[in-house]
């Protein structure tokens, strides 16, 4: 741990203008390491899914500066025109619910990505079976979404965002619809995926029993990002 | 590398065939429209080949005996064959009669020639049982599709027609099936009157000459003669209307057919236009139905170009198949029609040139929604 995996400064976002001006987000700055599980946490409306935008170069900030690694992507302005290219190189995406592709089988979801990015077929397949394999549902790499259960289903959405080996994951509430059991495993699976992958995993979530298996927790206090270590007293946070 | 339309046709392909299959019945009744048209066309120049006439000599300033009503006298026929260049000529007469039959009567057109004359408008090629008309009176051919068969009677006005003869394909410029009766009961059906009639005529002094008119006469170039010369050499001295075969098949397919298939044309326009709103309104659809997914494939970093592919190579593929059913559905459906339809391959070619560009046309309607959706729309549930 130690090596930064994104790098946020001065981070301002802004919707509208004039007398309609709302200041979402104004003057983050936050960094996340290689290896960290980061929790973001803040009511509703206070910015959680516009930052996880700007973060996944989805939605552009108004102004500030963000690093994924080393390479700076935003400073005032895109410095590539190509932000999807950087989506689907170095991010990867966990969702409420598991959004896999519904015509696609469970190994063409995962290899997607990768066979975008011009990983040969083969190989790609060999990535996704590891993968699937990890996550221990290789025998379902035929199936279709529709005929998996929900856990599975999401365990499937956790290997496509690992396929094209992200340097961070940004998942937004993937625990929303799973029981707290469930929802533990797949906190664990992210904690581990971060130590094992080497990858920063932030994860916006509302269920406050998650906190304490997160390394850190970010909350958005007066439209600035503010970091918390874990004690025991997270999950009050 | 995944083809994304493959997938998604193969995981949807029941409803992909059915939606397929009701855009080619569209299609199927274009190629049929087409086939009437060109069905019109072949029956308009049926019975000009049958008769095989290098001259129609009709009444002065008439298009007869198709477009306008001629009547002319029949020993103009005499006449004509004494004229230099002249081979032979013949008097006809056609005219709209009902056949007497149940469970209702068939509508037909009765051509009368002279059965011991040089030109018979029968073409031996069609009959299919029995002769051609042998003797003067009381015999009449027909057309398989009126339903009689040899050795009926017929009874028209005061008389009873044996059937001698069925031909198969033989049809007026209308479509109406055609029936053969010998010249002088052609006269006597076209002309005469009821008794009542004719004594009326008599109490006021009235002389009823017109049993001795047909519609036309036509005739033969001698070899080496020039059948326009010929023609408005009888033009200029007899005072009749002279068309070469071309000037009549030009009076049938210009004036009888052109208003017609204009009409079939616009249809088929139409239905054209209706096919490539109906594939748009399917393919807008269908992308609607795969937004989320469109929005999500855009946030993991999907190109454009990927999604664009598969929406284009749907639409491409329905067109296709719907061009497929339709063909398939046209051939089964055809020859119910009442009248004849003549389904040609280079027409169909053509529908899947424009099947293809109407496709092309259709599936921008959903690459334009694969252009503007958003891919934040796949966060936050």
């Amino acid at each position: 741990m130690g090596k930064q995996s994104i790098r946020v400064e001065n981070l301002v976002k802004h919707f509208g203008k004039g007398e309609s001006l709302v200041e979402v987000i104004d003057g983050a700055s936050f960094q996340v390491n290689k290896g960290e599980l980061v929790a973001l946490v803040a009511p509703s409306g206070a910015g959680k899914t516009t930052l996880l935008m700007m973060i996944g170069c989805v939605e552009e900030p108004t102004s500030g500066t963000v690093w994924l690694g080393e390479e700076k992507v935003y400073e005032n302005r895109w410095l590539t025109k190509e932000t999807r290219k950087i989506r689907r190189e170095k991010i990867g995406f966990i969702f409420q619910a598991h959004y896999l592709i519904p015509f696609l089988n469970v190994i063409e979801n995962v290899t997607l990505v990768p066979q975008t990015n011009g990983v040969p077929e083969k190989e790609a397949n060999k990535i996704a079976m590891e993968l699937l394999e990890y996550f221990e549902i290789a025998d379902k790499a035929h199936a279709i979404s529709s005929e998996l259960s929900g856990g599975q289903n999401q365990r499937v959405a956790i290997a496509r965002a690992l396929a094209n080996k992200p340097q961070i994951i940004l998942a937004d509430e993937p625990t929303a619809a799973l029981d707290t059991k469930r929802s533990v495993d797949v906190v664990k699976m992210l904690k581990k995926i971060a130590t094992d992958q080497d990858v920063a995993v932030i994860m916006v979530t509302h269920d406050e029993a998650m906190l304490p298996l997160c390394d850190r927790i970010l909350t958005i206090e007066d439209k600035k990002v503010v970091s918390h270590e874990v004690t025991q007293d997270s999950a009050m946070i | 590398m995944i083809n994304l339309a493959q997938k998604d046709v193969k995981h949807t392909l029941g409803k992909f065939l059915v939606t397929a299959m009701g855009v080619g019945m569209l299609l199927g009744i274009v190629l049929i429209m087409i086939g009437v048209y060109r069905g019109m066309m072949v029956d308009a120049e049926v019975l000009l080949d049958d008769i095989n006439a290098d001259l129609w000599v009709v009444q002065e300033g008439t298009l007869g005996p198709f477009a306008e009503a001629s009547r002319i006298h029949e020993d103009l026929r005499n006449t004509l064959r004494v004229i230099d260049g002249i081979e032979n000529a013949e008097a006809l007469t056609f005219q709209n009669i009902q056949l007497p039959k149940k469970p209702k009567p068939v509508r037909v057109v009765a051509v009368g020639y002279d059965p011991l004359g040089t030109i018979n408008p029968i073409n031996p090629d069609h009959i299919i049982a029995g002769r051609a008309l042998m003797k003067e009176h009381y015999e009449i051919v027909v057309t398989d599709t009126t339903g009689f068969t040899l050795g009926d009677t017929i009874h028209l006005v005061r008389n009873d027609y044996t059937v001698v003869g069925i031909t198969h394909g033989s049809v007026s410029s209308g479509a109406d099936p055609l029936v053969y009766v010998s010249l002088k009961d052609a006269q006597e059906l076209q002309f005469s009157y009821s008794n009542n009639r004719i004594r009326s005529d008599r109490a006021r002094g009235f002389k009823n000459t017109e049993t001795l008119m047909v519609n036309t006469i036509v005739g033969r170039v001698k070899a080496g003669y020039d059948v326009n010369a010929v023609a408005r050499e009888i033009e200029r001295f007899k005072h009749k209307s002279v068309y070469t075969a071309a000037e009549q098949k030009s009076i049938l397919t210009k004036n009888l057919v052109q208003r017609a298939s204009k009409q079939i044309g616009m249809f088929t326009g139409i239905l054209v236009i209706v096919s490539t709103i109906i594939i748009a309104l399917i393919i807008y659809t269908m992308t609607l139905e795969k937004m989320k997914e469109i929005s999500i494939m855009k946030l993991i970093g999907i190109p454009n170009g990927m999604i664009i592919k598969m929406i284009v190579q749907e639409t491409l593929l329905l067109g296709f198949l719907a061009f497929l059913f339709g063909n398939l559905f046209s051939h089964l459906i055809y020859g119910k029609f009442p009248k004849r339809v003549v389904l040609e391959i280079p027409d169909a070619w053509m529908l899947f040139i424009v099947v293809i560009i109407a496709s092309i046309l259709a599936s921008m309607v959903g690459v334009r929604k694969v252009i503007h959706a958003d891919p934040a729309a796949a966060i936050g549930g």
